[in-house]
């Protein structure tokens, strides 16, 4: 039976809105911070070079304002040189994914999230803020601040996931997850908003700002985030899917000492018939990372991910350059245009998150999802040369290929983290969302050179038969698991024909 | 036979460097500014001659000699500075270090074996008004940087620099983005930053408002902070 409306809000406190817009946020200010970094991209290339005459003519005095800063002879490597800062990013940020998950699980979550924010907001400032100030320039010591940074950044990923799992359960996760992950990008339209309107200043600027912003987001996440509802003494998210209850206690406006207690009474109640199968010590023992990768689910959706993620990357790193390459469309035009993708992915990871918890079954819904992914990108490879229709059909590749690798980052790896095979030990969730992203971002950093490397040899075409390769790469790794649930759902289906 | 063997000083210093070289200064009692002053003026002997051009210069200017130059300082509080130079007659083959001599109205190098004199030597040297070169010696930045240029006693008289940003000539004198062409020495130009912009090439604009940024922002940080701890952690056990 699909949960009704009420009944489906009704299940949530003050508490969950909190979380929910906590957990946002904490990942929209990360996102936003990445983004800056690649919108100011031009001026710090600007302050690494010196400035080009064209000919013989003399070069521009004074020297100290035209000519001193010769980190780089001129833009273009500079701009290789930011690249490769990007793939250093990332799998920085994958290592870092498989391990902070591990620690997530172990150190108490609300420490590790602020430790990520506030500990790469240091590091940014100290890679855009303070280099700057002093007039540090040195490749070394700026690679070696990024490594530092993806490091730091991973920590906040599965921990928001392991939070967001924590409180919501998995009756409307896909829905709220998909609702929730579209986080990155809104802080991809904050960390754009913030760097244009703080560039004139000067990048070093920028990255104050958007630093300062996410460290007081990791002091505000600090003293009110609640990592799990037994916090404040309410019940945990169920693992299974089933019909959702009515909690009482979110009619009651205001908490006060005697509510709790009563709560806890609930709680109790509620509790005693789901760990009577379980010891008690055992609950909090944290799961290993060999034991995570070998749970059910974890691996297959793992490499489905790398798959889909290395396709979705692909499309945000390289789209506004296909499209004024290919189309010969002007960069602001192109930016603007390749904004679809990410509406369409808000969109898609939603509605299909919805579908999902409807069906009770994610992997059908994926399935289908990305078999109308590879339709879409043959469509798109071959879109002419029209800025609406283009929009239109990179919309739908967005809902396709956006939508299914939201679910799998947010709702599925929350499901994998708290599954029924986990009774015994509950502290899976950052671990697993580590090892799904983690794998995923090995997967988008590869596809960084694989893409550049293609497309230069081969070109564009092939670049898309690629993708299309890849997302059929991602079908044949949760095929297995789509056999399973079309299965369950078939052997439902009869036991419920019986009944009648 | 003397020459300016001195290393060929670029005002190229980085940031830390010019720091550093200040403190150095304050610290040694402005002797080095008043040695490497001198350094220029005794490039060779004697004084400079009543008779000459930079004489006349010099006492119509009322400025102090000391060695081959003229020395004035425009209010007392101001240090000397060289107005005039005359460093003719001095045997000079190669000419590479004058920058103490930077801000001279006149400077004379007549009556020296000079084979060639590089451009970059004047580099800098805008207010130069007068300047008397061995006749084989064309002026620098090329005649069309002087408004008068002439052959008067056997010696090349580069008289009235031009401004070169407002000549229209077979350079491109545009300036980049944000900055503002000036006069730098004889055939050179400036590029300094428009009003409003400063720091490398000209970048960034106006000063940011660090309290209207960062009060808010702290303010609203402190206020969320407290209203969620006090709704939501106030009341947490730890797990």
């Amino acid at each position: 039976m699909p949960p009704s409306c009420c009944g489906y809000l009704s299940q949530f406190t003050h508490h969950h809105l909190v979380v929910f817009l906590l957990t946002f946020f904490s990942y929209v200010l990360l996102h936003a911070s990445r983004k800056t970094f690649s919108n100011v991209k031009v001026s710090i290339s600007a302050q690494w070079t010196p400035s080009v005459q064209n000919d013989s003519a003399p070069p521009f005095s004074p020297g100290e304002t035209w000519q001193d800063n010769r980190l780089f002879a001129d833009e273009e490597e500079a701009t290789l040189f930011l690249g490769a800062l990007d793939s250093i990013f990332l799998f920085s940020y994958a290592v870092g994914l498989y391990l902070s998950g591990v620690i997530g699980d172990r150190v108490n979550l609300r420490y590790v999230l602020c430790f990520g924010l506030c500990g790469s907001a240091v590091v940014e400032f100290l890679f855009g803020t303070l280099t700057e100030w002093l007039h540090i320039y040195n490749i070394y010591l700026y690679c070696g601040l990024w490594v530092l940074n993806g490091l730091l950044q991973s920590a906040v990923w599965p921990c928001v996931v392991a939070v967001m799992g924590n409180w919501f359960g998995k009756a409307g996760r896909g829905f709220v997850f998909g609702l929730w992950s579209a986080c990155a990008s809104v802080g991809n339209i904050l960390g754009a908003f913030l760097a244009s309107s703080v560039l004139k200043y000067g990048y070093e600027y920028a990255f104050l700002v958007t630093s300062v912003v996410q460290f007081a987001g990791g002091v505000v996440v600090f003293f009110g985030l609640l990592t799990s509802p037994k916090e404040v003494g309410l019940r945990e998210s169920e693992t299974g899917l089933g019909p959702v209850e009515t909690d009482s206690d979110s009619h009651r406006p205001l908490m006060s000492d005697e509510e709790e207690e009563e709560e806890e009474e609930e709680v109790e109640v509620h509790a005693k018939p789901c760990q009577s199968v379980q010891q008690p010590d055992e609950s909090q023992r944290a799961i290993s990372f060999f034991q995570a990768f070998c749970l059910p689910g974890v691996l297959p959706y793992s490499l489905a991910y790398a798959c889909l993620k290395l396709v979705n990357y692909s499309f945000f790193f390289w789209l506004p350059f296909y499209l004024s390459n290919n189309y010969g469309w002007k960069e602001a035009e192109a930016d603007r245009l390749s904004v679809w993708y990410d509406v369409g992915g808000i969109i898609g990871g939603t509605v299909q998150g919805l579908i999902s918890d409807f069906m009770g079954k994610r992997a059908p819904v994926l399935a289908f999802s990305l078999a109308m992914a590879m339709g879409a990108l043959v469509g798109y490879s071959r879109s002419p040369n029209d800025q609406v229709i283009n929009a239109v059909i990179l919309a739908a590749t967005g809902f396709f290929i956006g939508g299914p690798s939201n679910m799998i980052s947010s709702a599925i790896s929350a499901d994998l983290g708290r599954q029924d095979a986990l009774r015994g030990s509950q502290e899976a969730l950052a671990t697993v969302t580590g090892i799904v992203d983690g794998t995923g971002s090995i997967g988008a950093a590869a596809g960084q050179y694989l893409v550049s490397l293609i497309e230069s040899k081969l070109g564009w075409m092939s670049v898309f038969y690629f993708f299309i390769a890849m997302t059929g790469g991602s079908i044949l790794f949760i095929t297995p698991l789509l056999w399973r649930e079309l299965q369950a759902m078939w052997r439902d289906r009869r036991a419920l024909r019986r009944q009648l | 036979m003397t020459s300016i063997d001195k290393k060929k000083m670029i005002a190229v210093y980085s940031w830390k460097e010019s720091v550093a070289l200040i403190l150095l200064f304050n610290i040694s009692f402005n002797a080095s500014d008043r040695l490497s002053g001198l350094q220029v003026c005794s490039l060779c002997g004697g004084k400079v001659p009543n008779g000459t051009a930079a004489g006349r210069f010099c006492s119509q200017s009322a400025g102090r000699i000391d060695g081959r130059c003229c020395l004035r300082n425009d209010s007392t509080s101001d240090p000397e500075r060289i107005i005039g130079l005359d460093l003719s007659n001095c045997s000079l083959t190669r000419v590479e270090n004058l920058q103490d001599a930077s801000e001279a109205l006149m400077i004379d190098l007549s009556l020296n074996p000079i084979v060639n004199i590089s451009d970059d030597v004047f580099q800098g040297f805008f207010d130069l008004k007068c300047l008397i070169l061995p006749k084989d010696i064309v002026c620098p930045g090329g005649n069309s940087s002087w408004q008068k240029v002439e052959i008067q006693k056997g010696n090349r008289l580069c008289e009235g620099q031009k401004n070169m940003c407002n000549q229209t000539g077979q350079m491109s004198l545009n300036c980049p983005e944000n900055s503002l062409c000036a006069p730098y020495g004889p055939g050179f130009y400036e590029c300094s930053c428009a009003e409003n912009y400063h720091g490398y090439k000209c970048l960034r604009e106006g000063t940011f408002p660090v309290l209207q940024v960062f009060g808010p922002l702290a303010l609203s940080a402190v206020v969320i902070t407290f209203l969620l701890w006090v709704t939501q952690r106030r009341k947490a056990k730890s797990l």
